[in-house]
């Protein structure tokens, strides 16, 4: 076997740094090994120690630059349910309208700075020069609705820096970070969430002006998704099917709160998590296993056998407020014991990410604990399968986005659209499911707008409601940032963090293997991957990079390149 | 005539990359401004590397940073993001590490010391490039520091420019994109370079207090104080720390003139300042220290006895009021 091996680092995300070292067999033309590393640390766990529960709000934001607003929400829940300190209906609203702005941008950010670029001409001439050539020919299905005739005109579009879409999602990425200024003072990094509600003076044109905002997400969502549709089903034409391929174990812990039904209380979480408009709920092999928050909570396990951190002591929690039993792993009962270790050791520990696992405690399929990806073909995988809300029709999600008359778009009238869950997880299909995801959020944001609006004119404007903060308490807040699934852990004693613990998607999906045989979702991702760029001579990675990519790890990537132990090539992706 | 070019490095260390994001919030001018210089004097910035925007694709962008290194890439100011961890401190291991050379991981530090040797200015944007932000709070687990910390107080580029520091967390977009622009009229003498105070940060930008730039501090100067979370007042008593916090957002905006922390109701929690998120900031809902309310309010008092004392002493002049 002609083996190569492929060194990816600083694949940089946005709140870290992350590289991925592949091995390729020439011969067979795939990847078969991975390993996904994390090079920095910092040391939030430790940072929160001994301080106010609260003041948890605003640090953890600062974990992730690009997408803070989720922390807020998975940090203000976990708060206002170690505080018992539920927050009015207008108060839960407004914190949906800070998270739904920051996704518009940052699912833009994503499909068309991030990821897209991997498909625009720059990137297609140089790594697949013989799509190039069939694009140009192949004619565009939804010209009519978003005006470029070929997929080259669309692949021209993501040049970064020139291409006309690459120039427009920056504009749109901006409106949506504006939309969570006006709500929430600043963004990256809101200020205005709080426990027990918002720290916002709504006034009377609040609403309307995050609406006019709105519009044109509505709007530029009827070009968006089309030319999205277009480019991939493209790729997957040419067949791309298998790069990034893997089985279909997938966690969305669900996000964009009923205001009427969330009570900050553990044991009514699992009737709050059902009334989300995006569903919670953990697949294994294709199949919706649970939906129920505290079983899902229960089941998270973090381990470190492959990460540069200690062992810790056994439970400090013994049970969580249901009186279910939490195991030893549980990050409630988890301690960060950093202990920096050597470089690129890929059979003992190689990374600062732990492994996150979910065990099936209640013995649904196997018992066993499983690598599940996060994302948001997740999350939309879920609420299509659920059938908790009215768009979901148990094979596909379908919603119509309202008319919106904006200058400067090509769609006024309204329009349907239908996410179907696809056959299989890979490459193509979660960067789809993030561009439909922008187009959900959209019209979430929308119709709860509209029921906003309602509850001032019924004289329900409270935004925030006082509360007395006990000495000791538990909590834990799970939603979903861009990425994937988010959930924030606290025990409160004396009024002070006596333990938080902070399980991201990014630490879902590019943890390290535990074994062989059970690899993080990055790593087991690219193995199987087949090589689609020419073999001989160097080999630039493209596959990988656009696996990687699909995850969305955050912005900026540069592809370090290694045969042996020479650096080839070092590839920054915008 | 071609203006003769500026390049620019942008490194990232212990950083979020929300002043990256922030950065592109930057309007007039934005970042695709300054990157097209509509006039000359301002032309010819190139933006050599930069994870995220950066022109170049492929092998160019590494050379870029090598040839920074190697003080061939003049002149260059180098943009810092994120705080520097102290690698000392990491036993065998390390913190942050950005690529390699020959197996070795190459520290974000021994980085930003290569290129700080080389730079004709070095600006650090956010707190964390400035202070060390949240990454040095306590109990500072990685030993992280800001840059002037780092390179040290008195540690001058080879041009003879001291670090210029940008504070917010994130870092506001403007304020950045205004810095690298004044730099760079100041770099070819159209401007003298930005006054700095004690903490290295533009006396421009930062002079005042984010009390002073509050629309809401009349209210206080009314004797209007918010209670709860919602009410329009001064939001002192529940946990503002404008008083003591130097920033302008609360009168700029933060996006296109929108937002400003205290403007829409929520409160400063001192992200421009050194010991942020340490105390007096944190715990950021626990009331700011009533020192400087008492203060301004006999300062108050005193400006009324002031104005009353003016009229009277015109009176006694026999002049008009």
């Amino acid at each position: 076997m002609v083996k190569k091996e492929v060194m990816i680092e600083p694949m940089t995300r946005l709140e870290g740094h992350l590289g991925i070292h592949a091995v390729a067999d020439l011969e067979k033309g795939v990847y078969v090994d991975a390993h996904s590393f994390v090079v920095m640390f910092r040391g939030f766990e430790i940072i929160l120690k001994g301080r106010e529960p609260a003041d948890a709000i605003w640090i953890t934001q600062r974990i992730c630059g690009v997408c803070p607003t989720p922390h807020a929400i998975a940090s203000v829940q976990a708060v206002d349910m170690a505080y018992q300190a539920p927050p009015p209906p207008m108060g839960v609203l407004l914190r949906n309208f800070l998270h739904g702005a920051e996704q518009l941008y940052d699912a833009a950010l994503g499909c068309l700075v991030l990821e897209g670029p991997d498909y625009s001409e720059a990137a297609v001439k140089k790594w697949n020069p013989d799509w190039w050539e069939k694009a140009r020919k192949a004619k565009a299905p939804n010209a009519k609705l978003h005006g470029y005739k070929t997929i080259a005109d669309i692949m021209k579009a993501l040049n970064p820096l020139s291409g006309e879409l690459w120039l427009r999602s920056l504009t749109i990425e901006k409106l949506g970070r504006k939309m969570a200024s006006l709500l929430g003072g600043k963004h990256p990094h809101v200020v205005s969430i709080v426990p027990g509600g918002v720290a916002k003076t709504l006034t009377p044109t609040d609403l309307e002006q995050y609406a006019a905002m709105l519009a044109h997400h509505v709007a530029f969502a009827k070009e968006f998704i089309p030319v999205m549709d277009d480019l991939l089903d493209f790729v997957l034409s040419l067949g791309y099917e298998e790069c990034g391929s893997r089985k279909m174990n997938l966690l969305s812990y669900g996000a964009y709160d009923d205001p009427e039904a969330y009570t900050a209380n553990y044991e009514d979480m699992p009737s709050w998590g059902l009334k989300r408009a995006v569903s919670p709920g953990v697949v294994i092999d294709g199949e919706l296993i649970t939906q129920d928050l505290i079983e899902i909570n229960v089941g998270v396990r973090e381990f470190i056998d492959r990460s540069y951190y200690e062992d810790w002591a056994g439970p400090s929690v013994a049970e969580d407020p249901a009186g279910n039993p939490l195991d030893a792993k549980h990050p409630w009962n988890k301690e960060t014991k950093p202990k920096p270790g050597p470089y690129k050791a890929w059979d003992s520990k190689y990374s600062w990410a732990g492994s996150p696992r979910w065990e099936d405690w209640k013995r649904r399929v196997d018992g066993f604990a499983h690598a599940l990806e996060a994302g948001p073909i997740a999350r939309m995988w879920v609420t299509a399968k659920a059938g908790n809300v009215p768009e979901s029709t148990g094979s596909s999600l379908k919603f119509t986005l309202p008319k919106a008359a904006v200058a400067g778009y090509k769609v006024i009238d309204e329009m349907e659209f239908e996410w179907k869950i696809p056959e299989r997880v890979n490459t193509v299909e979660r960067v789809r499911a993030r561009a439909y995801y922008y187009a959900y959020t959209a019209y979430v944001m929308y119709n709860q707008l509209l029921q906003a609006l309602e509850m001032v004119k019924a004289g329900r404007a409270e935004v925030w409601r006082k509360y007395r903060k006990p000495r000791d308490g538990l909590g834990v807040g799970m939603t979903e940032a861009m990425r994937g699934a988010l959930a924030h852990w606290v025990v409160m004693k004396g009024q002070r963090i006596q333990n938080y613990q902070v399980i991201t998607p990014s630490g879902w999906n590019a943890g390290p293997r535990l074994s062989d045989a059970d690899l993080g979702p990055y790593e087991d991702a690219i193995v199987g991957t087949p090589i689609t760029e020419p073999t001989e001579g160097e080999l630039s990675g493209i596959d990988v990079v656009r696996t990687i990519r699909s995850f969305d790890p955050c912005l900026a990537c540069c592809v370090h390149l290694y045969q042996g132990d020479r650096c080839i090539r070092e590839i920054p992706i915008c | 005539m071609e203006p003769e070019k500026i390049h620019v490095i942008w490194l990232s260390g212990q950083a979020c990359t929300g002043c990256t994001v922030s950065f592109l919030n930057a309007t007039h001018p934005s970042l695709v401004d300054i990157l097209t210089g509509f006039i000359p004097q301002a032309a010819g910035i190139t933006l050599d590397y930069h994870q995220t925007i950066m022109l170049p694709w492929g092998e160019e962008a590494l050379k870029a940073v090598e040839a920074a290194e190697k003080g061939e890439l003049n002149p260059f100011v180098l943009v810092v993001e994120g705080a520097v961890p102290d690698e000392d401190k990491a036993g065998e291991g390390y913190w942050c590490a950005i690529g390699e050379e020959n197996g070795r991981p190459i520290t974000f530090s021994e980085r930003l010391k290569r290129l700080a040797d080389e730079a004709i200015a070095v600006v650090a944007a956010g707190t964390c490039s400035s202070f060390g932000g949240i990454p040095h709070g306590k109990p500072n687990p990685t030993g992280a520091r800001g840059v002037i910390d780092f390179l040290g107080r008195d540690w001058r580029s080879k041009a003879g420019v001291p670090i210029i520091n940008v504070p917010g967390c994130p870092v506001h977009g403007e304020h950045l994109a205004e810095v690298l622009a004044h730099a760079v009229l100041a770099v070819r003498g159209y401007l003298p370079l930005p006054e700095l105070d004690e903490w290295h940060r533009p006396k421009y930008i930062f002079r005042q207090t984010v009390h002073d730039n509050c629309p809401r501090a009349g209210l206080y100067s009314d004797g209007k104080t918010s209670h709860a979370f919602g009410e329009p007042y001064c939001m002192g008593l529940l946990g503002c720390k404008g008083p003591i916090s130097h920033c302008d957002a609360p009168k700029r905006g933060f996006v296109e003139g929108v937002g400003g922390c205290t403007a829409i109701g929520g409160i400063c929690i001192g992200c421009t300042e050194p010991e942020f998120p340490d105390e007096p900031y944190g715990p950021f809902l626990k009331k700011a220290p009533a020192t400087f309310f008492i203060a301004e309010k006999i300062r108050g008092i005193i400006a009324g006895l002031d104005a009353v004392w003016h009229r009277f002493e015109e009176k006694l002049a026999g002049r008009k009021l």
